[in-house]
């Protein structure tokens, strides 16, 4: 079994063009994290619950987890370390810092991601909106209220931004 | 005191909501958890485990997984047998118990690893697990703990005899008198399921050997407990064995795992290959650890005007198949016993009794939340008996903050604290007279809407001299926990910890606390992540547990820099000729105390201590380096005499008062929280944006407890709790925006006036939301006793309620 056909993916990765050779089994994360080193995307329950494992998927959320690293043949992918680092942190980066949006940061990545595209659609979100966005990423440390303060901070510093 | 909202740049820093160092790697993925680590020529582990709750293993036929290519090694219990000891137990049994890392003779609970195996990646693992045969011979499975005690299926362990392995009475006072003289007496049964807080990141271990010995890596919780289990398992020495533990995801208490760490240093030796395991989700649900469930009876016994006289409980606690470390949650509740209360009398009957469930241990709180839960319930009670208000009856029994520092008669010595305070500041918070308004419109209205308040001390750092009391052990005493501080030559600082953040913001507010005491920036100071058993000064008792941070942990770090800033002083005032007491430090230099100038800068006499070794004064040794083990001058030993066994069991207290409101929907029996206010009172806050995230983190764990969390086995031990999408966390969407009102008294028996935080949510919150639920049922009589309250229960109380309504 571990003689599985290996087979050829292609797609970008945070705007880097990335050919890999996966075992048709791999998961996206798996791929990320195991074949690119891309290691802030972090798997938390490898059945679709917790979100921690969230990418980018031509721009949409997705459960890195619950797709095979095939499936994302020429898609542009987004992960953690595309959104920014602490160099040039995004906007939700700074927030979650500010607002003290994290304890252990195990969830935070799959949550920057996901509230990046939300952000995206909901430039002036209410608290309301940023839990239903978020409903579907688990925390263990934070009980969200600060993980939604952080996302309406978010908000306001790129709101602020604009020219 | 106020709490501090927004930050100034300059000291002192204690007290300052600091944003954390930590979060800039964190947030940009950029964190090393134990997963993140690779290691050339690196294997992976998988581990078969056992479908059945009891079987006696027959056979095991390994050969066609040893067979399969990519696998480098396969152990099975054979071979632990033969290349390990047992692992210790923490009581003392007389037999030889056979609890090795894999399931030797027969397995105890679904989910018990039982054969394991390296292989080139975890898929090629996992495939190999696969083709492992095993001959099982089911037994009868022991679920009910009730059973286990009065008629046994069978026995867990067959060597003891007895699925009892722990049977004690404590008696505090005078029992039989005060229940002689109560005009009320209150009973009932109460009962918690296993719950835990499944941090997000599942528990794994690196193991790697050399010459220098075995290497792991693993975000352990207890590096000293871990490495003293290893040593005596795989029978080499302690100095070669060395713990890393890198980032860790989230503990809360559950991240000791001392099997894994052995089954993956065999692996590891086996295949002579670095090999790496880490559980996935199902996994860590089934086999990791959980928090017991629990069953408590319960008789409180009031005078006519609601005075608690005295308390009799028996509790059984469901240890699952643990003989490692059982106790813990019956030694936990003697810290919160008596809760807020002055009550002078009780008697305590614990059973820890073994079952075919995975074995239980420390979870945020361990036997404090249901502890608190029972007592809480019972005030409600006991105040609709004697018909006064349960606010009421709180406040005629609370300690007063003129009797502290209060002595129990179980001996905890609480610290300090003004509980009626408290519970005023939490009303107030709350409108409560609004809310009464309120909840009359919503009855009118036919909706059932509830108040519900709880009360609570949480109980800080933990005297293992508990363990004397407990189990008659004899080794192990005090607590204490070390810390190393550095001063490099350009006055920049580096300290390293025996205790391991999970999620507590070390790195921040260690800073802090050592910037006010060396008078620098804390960007200054850099707190080392993570631990090294090899470079970070630990005890055996070092580690994450019992909230022991802001009292025994801050002491030694205190303690450490006192040293240094001491030798500081004394080498400036041998270079300036001035005397030591004279002298001080602050931003980065040294002045004469009163003077608009500093007399020279900081880095000169640090760079002194390390280069400039002759003009140093004399007899003083080179280097600012200090390494400081710290025994908390609060903890005690028991007497030691058949009938006094008062304790200090915890050292500080924390309290709080929560109130929720909630909304019960009588077609779902769903439970809405409309509100949630927590006043508390942590002491001296560190930092008060870190403190109050965790008051928000921790009552989120108790509303999971409260209302959808169960690790529910059927009557055959099958758990039918295996995912998240049958263990019901709760997210965003159910959780409310918590109003949080912090109080600081200061602890007059720690360091800086701190006291702990990490559980304190967790511990009222069960009875919060039990209280309020039940208030909002009011109107059909409903009574609340059973954990957790979903919606299933809630409808069937309902149902039954309104059926009795209609015979009647
Ligand atoms: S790891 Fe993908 S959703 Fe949990
Ligand atoms: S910060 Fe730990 S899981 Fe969210």
């Amino acid at each position: 079994m571990s003689e599985l056909k290996q087979h050829d993916v292609a797609f970008t990765v945070n705007g880097k063009a990335e050919t890999l050779s996966v075992s048709p089994r791999t998961s996206l994360a798996d791929a990320l994290r195991d074949t690119l080193g891309l290691t802030g995307t972090h798997i938390g329950c490898e059945h679709g619950v917790c979100g921690a494992c969230t990418v980018l998927l031509d721009g949409k959320p997705v459960r890195s987890c619950l797709l095979f690293a095939v499936q994302a043949e020429g898609a542009a992918i987004t992960t953690i370390e595309g959104i920014g680092d602490a160099q040039s942190p995004h906007p939700l980066q700074r927030a979650f810092n500010e607002c003290h949006g994290l304890h252990c940061g195990f969830c935070t990545p799959g949550m920057i991601v996901t509230l990046s595209a939300f952000l995206k659609e909901h430039p002036q979100p209410t608290s309301a909106d940023v839990r239903e966005a978020i409903s579907g990423n688990l925390c263990m440390c934070t009980g969200y209220q600060n993980i939604v303060r952080s996302a309406l901070r978010a908000a306001e510093l790129i709101e602020g931004a604009k020219p | 005191m106020s709490v501090k909202t927004t930050v100034s740049d300059t000291g002192p820093w204690v007290g300052q909501p600091l944003p954390r160092r930590e979060d800039a790697r964190l947030t940009a993925g950029a964190g090393t958890f134990t997963d993140d680590i690779r290691m050339p020529g690196m294997l992976h582990a998988a581990f078969l485990r056992s479908p059945h709750a009891h079987a006696r293993i027959v056979k095991i036929n390994a050969e066609k997984a040893r067979a399969l290519k990519g696998v480098h090694a396969v152990i099975t219990g054979e071979d632990v047998e033969r290349l390990t000891k047992p692992i210790s137990t923490i009581i003392p049994f007389k037999m030889f118990l056979p609890n090795y890392c894999l399931a030797v003779d027969k397995a105890r609970y679904v989910g018990e690893p039982v054969a394991a195996i390296a292989a080139v990646d975890r898929a090629t693992a996992e495939d190999a697990a696969e083709l492992i045969e095993v001959e099982y011979e089911p037994l009868p499975a022991v679920v009910d703990p009730w059973e286990a005690i009065e008629q046994p299926p069978s026995l867990v362990f067959d060597e003891i005899k007895s699925n009892v392995i722990w049977h004690d009475t404590f008696s505090y006072g005078e029992v039989d008198d005060a229940f002689a003289r109560a005009a009320h007496v209150v009973s009932d049964r109460f009962s918690v399921q296993r719950y835990i807080s499944t941090a997000l990141e599942t528990m794994g271990v690196i193991g790697k050997w050399d010459s220098s010995g075995l290497t792991l890596w693993s975000g352990d919780q207890r590096p000293g407990f871990a490495t003293h289990a290893l040593t005596t398992a795989l029978q080499i020495p302690h100095s070669q064995i060395r713990l890393v533990s890198p980032d860790i995801g989230g503990g809360f208490g559950n991240k000791r795992k001392a099997t894994y760490m052995v089954i993956v240093a065999l692996l590891a030796r086996a295949a002579d290959r670095p090999v790496k395991y880490l559980e996935d989700r199902q996994e860590n649900l089934l086999g990791l650890v959980h928090a017991s469930n629990q069953v408590m009876d319960l008789e409180m016994a009031l005078d006519a005007d609601g005075k608690i006289l005295g308390l009799k409980l028996r509790d059984v606690v469901d240890e699952g198949s643990n003989v490692i470390n059982p106790t813990l949650h019956s030694m936990l509740k003697f810290t919160n016993m008596l809760n807020n209360y002055t009550i002078p009398a009780v008697r305590f009957e614990g059973y820890a009794v073994l079952t075919n469930k995975c074995h239980s241990g420390a979870n945020r709180g361990i036997g404090k939340p249901f502890m608190c839960f029972v007592i809480e319930r019972a005030v409600e009670m006991a105040a609709k008996k004697v018909g006064i208000g349960s606010l009421e009856l709180r406040r005629r029994n609370f300690i007063p903050a003129s009797a502290m520092p209060y002595e129990s008669p179980m001996g905890n010595v609480y610290d300090s604290g003004d509980f009626l305070a408290t519970l005023d500041t939490a009303l107030k918070t709350a409108n409560y007279d609004d809310l009464l308004k309120q909840q009359e419109e919503a009855r009118r209205a036919g909706r059932y809407f509830g108040i519900g308040i709880a009360t609570a001390v949480e109980p800080n750092s933990l005297n293992l001299s508990a363990y004397t009391l407990m189990t008659g052990r004899t080794d192990t005493s005090g607590v204490g926990e070390g810390a190393l501080v550095r001063m490099e030559g350009d006055g920049s600082v580096r300290v390293s910890l025996g205790n391991t953040a999970s999620g507590q913001g070390y790195e921040t507010v260690v800073a802090q606390i050592v910037a006010d005491e060396l008078g620098i920036h804390p960007h200054r100071v850099t707190v080392a992540p993570g631990f090294d058993s090899a470079v970070n000064p630990w005890l055996h008792c070092s580690g994450s547990f019992a909230n022991k941070f802001s009292g025994t942990d801050v002491g030694a770090i205190i303690e450490a820099a006192r040293t240094i800033r001491g030798k500081i002083l004394r080498i400036a005032a041998h270079l300036t000729g001035r005397k030591a007491e004279e002298l001080t430090i602050r931003e980065a230099a040294i002045w004469v105390h009163g003077a608009n100038e500093p007399l020279l800068p900081l880095a000169k006499v640090a760079m002194t201590a390390y280069r400039d070794l002759l003009r140093l004064p004399e007899g003083e040794m080179p280097g600012l380096e200090a390494r400081h083990f710290y025994v908390d001058p609060q903890s005690n030993l028991p007497a030691m005499s058949k009938d006094d066994k008062r304790l200090r069991f915890q050292l500080t207290f924390s309290n709080s008062a929560h109130i929720a409101v909630t909304e019960v929907n009588p077609d779902t029996g769903a439970v809405k929280i409309h509100r949630y206010v927590i006043a508390h009172d942590c002491g001296r806050e560190i930092n008060p944006m870190l403190v109050e995230g965790m008051v928000h983190g921790a009552t989120t764990h108790g509303i999971g407890g409260a209302l959808y969390e169960d690790l529910i086995y059927d009557k055959n031990g099958q758990m039918l709790a295996g995912s998240f999408m049958d263990y019901l966390k709760p997210t965003a969407l159910d959780v409310p925006e918590f109003e949080v009102v912090a109080l600081e008294t200061p602890s007059p028996f720690t360091p800086l006036g701190a006291k702990g935080v990490g559980e304190g949510g967790s511990i009222p919150s069960l009875a919060a939301i039990t209280n309020s639920v039940e208030d909002a049922l009011k109107p059909l009589g409903v009574t609340l006793t059973e954990l957790p309250l979903t919606p299933n229960k809630i409808w069937d109380a309902i149902q039954k309620a309104r059926g009795e309504e209609k015979r009647a």
